[in-house]
């Protein structure tokens, strides 16, 4: 059984005891993450999560959080730990699909697998996620969020040498998103240029933004 | 206390060579010609971790530069690693003709079935005029006197040289200034023999963060052919990584030898000499601790302020984005990494990579060889990623790292010659230089071999041919070189600094070096490419004494100046 520490003074004691109150509660989970990583707290968060998850293993978006914490820590890690951090938030990512898939969690998992290089063979995994995203988000009412799936799915054709996909899938974003720098972006970029703008975008070592809070300020 | 002694200064004749800005630099493969075509062998390992081990130490493939008979010329030795098999002497007969006179001179030995050679350093131990060689070895290195006839003695049963460790990078200096060359080895595993192998926690106990290593050892030469064991007195002893490089310079202008050390696994260290037989570990202020794979260590003023700076090759690849570090010396004894801006990040998987004025536009150039095992199609990186992600798993045994077989990683990569454009900015040209090989590079000695006024460099390959190039750039600048002679300070002259201005008012300046770069050790003879100028207007050495010299040279030409006797003025 999971037991928060007293929160006295430690306003990170107190979002954990908020948690292990509410497991699944996924804003309550990125509050914590967001306030983890101004303090570079990040062992103390994956600990936290650890104990979390092992307490409410059917919390999916304990599971999300957890993923997205080792996420937060990649860019303080050496090149070979960034791995296993990585392979570390896939595992957290998965668990919390097979527990209740959802859009957030197919999208975050898909575009996670954006990161590893193409060697690894994991390309073709994330354009499967966000494919499944994409069909969600297609039958829910349009959010601004959902241009992030149209990004990160062309990005993923391109990856894999499908520039005439990458471009299909980003025009059609468009037209759901015509205000999307991101993708205007890609459009008028020629190939070695989307090239370099993806090494750009998919480093390791550039802190990934994880922050969920477009979800609840996002109509 | 410094001393100045002033000696006439005359202005210098101009060379012939005129610098047309920019022109190309161009090489020419001239291995077979040369007679040095013989091919580096790793060391093969039985039983069922062979494979690993073999992986792991993959090293070993070095060359040294010397003139081991004072002919005047740069000889070159080159270690061989599997049992049984030969380090080669080449002597150097003019014309890029070399002949192996290795078993005359005595020098072939060291691969015996309890020891691996790993690199080798020339270095006049005793201080006699004739250059002795040192063989590092996964074991207890060899140290050769060199008899002054063509042969060697082996003299390190006496030289008190006889701990073990596994070895794999030497710089030769006089860290203690007393006249006399001490020895700094770079060791990669902890000190256990990994032939026997009685534990099988022999690896990396962190892939990004290591403390399990060998960390150094310094050597300091006693006299009388005798050398002790003084690391922790030095102060050197918490360097715990996997060293697989070590350099000196005096970073900080103070006339003290200064050290930094590459470390694989984990960071790097920089070390400051207190001139007093002891350093002082400055890693976190000077460059902050690392987690990136150090490979090499070269140290060259690339941008002329007068400051010496590091080169460091890391691990630059489609799965592992670390980018080399290029440490711009900001004067204080803290460094800059301006590897990104320069452009000289990306030597994929690094190995040594030297400084160099290729063209003679008194600019420092960089050649970075690289590329770890080129073998089958199929690719090593996706069976090592599932182990290295596998929950728990115990880096440290060797059994748990599996066999790479006929499996390609991080091979066949071309080679980088990163060309100095204006002292912030370089330029990758290797394509264009003639010297994109994809080798599975390991070390290079760099050296002016047929006294042309132009670098060239011999480049040790594992488990392949080396490859010599010989510099045929057309148009290059105005140079001069020098051979030092110590008297007072150590008769190699290692560590003196020469600081050169040109007709034109440039500053430039050199240090002798004693093996810097990764398993491969150049020239001690100083460089300097002039440009466009003819003329010197004041050459200075400080010797590793602290002693100020004037002198002369000529331009176009390699001039001996020997440290004066005289007490000069002050």
């Amino acid at each position: 059984m999971l037991h928060a520490q007293g929160a006295g003074g430690d306003p990170l004691a107190a979002m954990e005891q908020a948690l292990v109150a509410k497991p699944d509660d996924l804003r309550a989970g990125n509050d914590y993450r967001v306030a983890i990583m101004k303090a570079g707290q990040y062992d103390r968060g994956l600990d936290f999560f650890e104990k979390l998850v092992a307490a409410h293993p059917a919390a999916a978006n304990a599971h999300l959080n957890y993923g997205f914490q080792y996420v937060d820590k990649i860019p303080a890690a050496g090149s070979i730990t960034q791995v296993i951090l990585a392979n570390n938030a896939l595992t957290q990512f998965t668990r919390s699909l097979e527990i209740r898939p959802s859009w957030i969690a197919y999208y975050t998992r898909g575009n996670s697998y954006l990161y590893w290089p193409r060697i690894f063979g994991r390309t073709t995994l994330g354009i499967a996620d966000l494919e499944a995203a994409l069909k969600i988000q297609k039958a829910e009412p349009k959010r601004g969020l959902h241009v992030r799936v149209w990004v990160a799915l062309g990005d993923g054709y391109f990856k894999m040498d499908d520039l005439a996909k990458a471009r299909a899938v980003w025009t059609e974003g468009l037209a759901q998103f015509p205000d999307s720098a991101a993708l205007k972006q890609r459009l008028a970029l020629q190939p070695d240029g989307i090239q370099a703008l993806l090494d750009t975008v998919y480093d390791p070592n550039k802190r990934v933004d994880t922050s969920l809070q477009d979800l609840w300020s996002d109509t | 206390m410094v001393r100045h002694v002033t000696l006439a200064l005359v202005p210098l004749l101009a060379g012939t060579f005129v610098l047309a800005q920019g022109g190309a630099i161009t090489f020419e493969d001239v291995t077979a010609k040369a007679g040095v075509k013989r091919q580096h062998h790793t060391r093969v390992f039985k039983g069922k971790t062979g494979d690993v081990l073999a992986m792991f130490t993959s090293g070993g493939s070095s060359a040294a530069a010397g003139d081991y008979d004072n002919d005047g010329d740069d000889d070159l030795f080159v270690t061989d690693s599997d049992e049984g098999k030969t380090n080669i002497l080449y002597r150097n007969d003019g014309g890029f003709r070399f002949t192996d006179v290795t078993a005359a001179a005595g020098v072939g030995g060291g691969n015996d079935p309890l020891s691996i050679v790993a690199d080798a350093l020339w270095f006049d131990y005793d201080n006699d005029g004739w250059r002795d060689l040192l063989v590092v070895r996964f074991g207890t290195p060899l140290l050769y006197q060199n008899q002054k006839d063509g042969t060697f003695k082996d003299v390190s049963a006496a030289s008190g040289m006889n701990s073990f460790a596994n070895s794999i990078a030497a710089i030769a200096f006089d860290y203690d200034r007393d006249g006399r060359l001490d020895v700094l080895l770079g060791n990669y595993f902890k000190p256990e023999n990994l032939i026997l192998l009685k534990s099988p926690n022999v690896l990396p106990n962190d892939l990004d963060k290591a403390v399990n290593g060998g960390g150094v050892t310094l050597w300091r030469n006693l006299g009388g052919g005798r050398f002790e064991d003084t690391t922790k007195k030095a102060g050197l002893a918490n360097a715990m990584g996997w060293t697989l490089d070590v350099g000196h310079g005096d970073f900080d202008n103070d006339g003290l030898p200064d050290v930094y050390l590459a470390g694989d696994y984990g960071t790097d260290r920089v070390y400051f000499n207190n001139g007093d037989g002891t350093f002082t570990d400055t890693t976190e202020t000077s460059i902050g601790f690392d987690t990136r794979k150090g490979m090499n260590v070269d140290v060259g003023d690339y941008n002329n302020d007068g400051w010496l700076d590091v080169y460091v090759t890391n691990i630059t690849d489609e799965y592992m984005k670390e980018c080399n570090m290029l440490w711009h010396n900001n004067g204080d004894r803290t460094f800059t990494d301006v590897s990104r801006e320069s452009a000289t990040c990306d030597s994929l998987w690094g190995w040594a990579a030297k400084f160099g004025d290729f063209d003679n536009d008194q600019l420092l150039d960089i050649f970075a060889v690289n590329g770890l095992r080129s073998a089958g199609p199929e690719n090593y990186i996706p069976v090592l990623v599932n182990m290295i992600t596998s929950p728990g798993i115990d880096f440290t045994d060797v059994n748990n790292w599996p066999a790479i077989g006929n499996m390609t990683w991080s091979g066949y990569q071309k080679k980088k010659f990163f060309r100095n454009l204006d002292g912030h900015a370089f330029k990758e040209i290797s394509a264009a230089a003639g010297v994109d090989n994809d080798k599975d590079g390991r070390g290079l000695a760099v050296a002016d071999f047929d006294q042309d006024g132009r670098l060239e460099f011999f480049q040790a390959n594992a488990n392949q041919e080396p490859i010599f190039y010989r510099n045929v750039t057309a148009t290059v600048g105005n140079w001069v070189q020098l051979d030092l002679v110590g008297t007072v300070s150590n008769r190699d002259a290692i560590g003196a600094r020469v600081t050169l201005k040109t007709g034109s008012g440039k500053t430039l300046i050199r240090e002798v070096e004693g093996g810097n770069g990764y398993a491969g050790q150049s020239t001690r003879r100083i460089h300097f490419g002039l440009g466009p100028d003819t003329t010197i207007e004041s050459l200075e050495i400080r010797w590793p004494g602290g002693l100020r010299q004037r002198a002369n040279a000529a331009v176009g030409k390699i001039t001996t100046i020997r440290e004066t006797e005289s007490k000069g003025s002050k």
